[in-house]
């Protein structure tokens, strides 16, 4: 069994950063804390959400916010408000504390102002990464590992060398005792009953056909047309994609051939390992997705780009593979991983292990380009389907 | 590599480059001739694909042949139909009538 070297968290979870990241809680502080982050390299959360919301979206503003600061991957956290926002500095705080990690709050109204909150914010900072140099990593099962796996940015080469390399990649954590999270269910539509067939159980197959009923019907609803008539788009097909089941054959691809334990509802925690699938499904730029699996305590992305992205996360690491080689050359200051060598004859197999490796080795420390580069994006995603 | 067959039971399999009609290609069940020019990340029949069987794609029917395609055809919405309806709703009622494993 395959082994990493993390920090085990006082709740016993297991992280492979040890991250100080800065909260916003409302949209006013943002600046605020954007130059608390950039004076000490601790990692902003800023977004535009926190005050005059409708109750359902704070819920879920306030539980992004929470399960930020709770990740594994978060030693320490500086909560900064205003201090007359909709969201509770205090019940954030104590979200994040009851998981075991210091927590400091800041109100930009008690401080005194902008300057003097972002004075104090470093100083707070600084003490917390004296503080974080004190825990040391240790040899891990793969027991607390827990790995997204997305695509976006794609072209021809996403699914057949970027997606199955994943897939092979994906079977070998589980196959090592750790867990891996799928979701982009838009892109279940058309192979709902591949999936259905590989739950544990047949009520949770069943799950997964509801699920995906739900998002045919309320595609129905809002475009008066079936999934299947606009599906796969001119554009797909220009690049070579004939049917729906085709093209969310690639989606899913990424799953591999393990079998799934059920699915997570956006913001519930794994409960054991295994393959899960997590229910968000907000239409939109892929840092929803990213951020949906950060709720669910995953500490690293592997995320598949044809074309190129540089996307990061506020508490991830997110590693990036191409199947493109081309896009590899181009880009390389944003790429992490070349899975375009399968093109030139490299079997899936053998270029889906040096990927797992790779993944070990980033689980232990070594950065991705997403971490050089800084790229820490945030998006707070929304419970109801959302089309654009 | 001209073509890449992602699995084993793939009756199709991908270009990664751009496929010219006349160009002979290997492949394990020996050399085939390219029929049609076909574009880069298109696909290539592998084997004779009798009309209304099912064109598999990553282990699994991804549509049904029109007509007959041979060894070295170009495979696309021009001689596959797009069954993916059919194929969720039959796989779908079958799963719930089998009622657990």
């Amino acid at each position: 069994m395959s082994t990493i070297s993390a920090y085990r968290r006082a709740n016993d979870s297991v992280g492979i950063r040890n991250y100080i990241i800065v909260i916003s809680t409302v949209s006013c502080v943002n600046t605020v804390v954007s130059k608390i982050g950039l004076h000490t390299g601790a990692i902003p959360i800023t977004h535009e959400q926190g005050c005059v919301e409708f109750e359902d979206d704070h819920r879920q503003t306030v539980l992004a916010l929470m399960r930020a600061g709770q990740n594994p991957n978060v030693y320490g956290v500086i909560v900064v408000g205003l201090g007359c926002e909709q969201t509770s500095s205090k019940d954030l705080i104590e979200a994040i504390e009851s998981f075991g990690k210091p927590v400091k709050s800041l109100l930009v109204q008690q401080e005194g102002g902008s300057p003097e909150t972002i004075a104090k914010g470093i100083e707070l900072v600084r003490q917390l990464q004296k503080e974080s140099t004190e825990v040391i990593r240790e040899t891990e099962s793969l027991a607390g590992l827990v790995v997204g796996v997305q695509c976006g940015g794609s072209d021809w080469t996403t699914a057949i060398s970027g997606n199955t390399v994943i897939g092979r990649m994906t079977d070998l954590v589980i196959e090592n005792g750790g867990t891996v999270l799928m979701s982009e269910v838009f892109g279940f539509p058309g192979s709902e009953h591949i999936v259905a067939e590989r739950m544990i159980t047949h009520e949770k197959g069943v799950e997964v056909l509801k699920m995906v009923e739900e998002l045919r019907n309320d595609f129905l609803n809002d475009h008066g047309q079936t999934i299947e008539k606009i599906n796969p788009t001119e554009g797909n097909k220009a690049g070579g994609i004939t049917t729906l089941v085709e093209k969310s054959m690639g989606n899913i691809k990424k799953m591999g051939s393990s079998r799934i334990e059920g699915i997570l509802k956006l913001g519930e925690q794994v409960p054991y390992p295994g393959l899960w699938i997590v229910d968000a499904r907000v239409q939109g730029p892929d840092q929803f997705g990213t951020t949906g699996f950060a709720m669910a305590g995953a500490n690293v992305t592997v995320f598949s780009t044809g074309r190129g992205t540089p996307i990061g996360n506020a508490v991830m690491p997110v590693i990036k593979i191409t199947g493109n080689p081309k896009a590899y050359k181009r880009l390389e200051s944003i790429l992490d991983f070349n899975a375009g060598t399968v093109l030139e004859g490299k079997t899936i197999d053998s270029t889906g292990k040096e990927l797992y490796e790779f993944l070990l080795e980033v689980a232990s420390g070594k950065q991705t380009k997403s971490e050089i580069n800084e790229s820490f994006e945030f998006a707070i995603p929304r419970e109801k389907a959302r089309l654009t | 590599m001209n073509v890449i067959q992602i699995e084993e039971r793939d009756n199709i399999g991908v270009a990664t480059q751009t496929l010219k009609k006349g160009d002979v290609l290997k492949h394990k069940n020996g050399e085939f001739t390219v029929l049609e020019t076909i574009p880069i990340g298109h696909k290539v029949a592998l084997e004779l694909i009798p009309k209304n069987e099912f064109i598999i794609k990553y282990n699994v029917p991804i549509g049904r042949a029109k007509v007959d395609i041979q060894l070295g055809d170009y495979v696309h919405t021009h001689n596959v139909e797009d069954v993916t309806e059919e194929l969720c709703n039959k796989n779908k009622e079958l799963f719930l009538v089998k009622g657990g494993k």
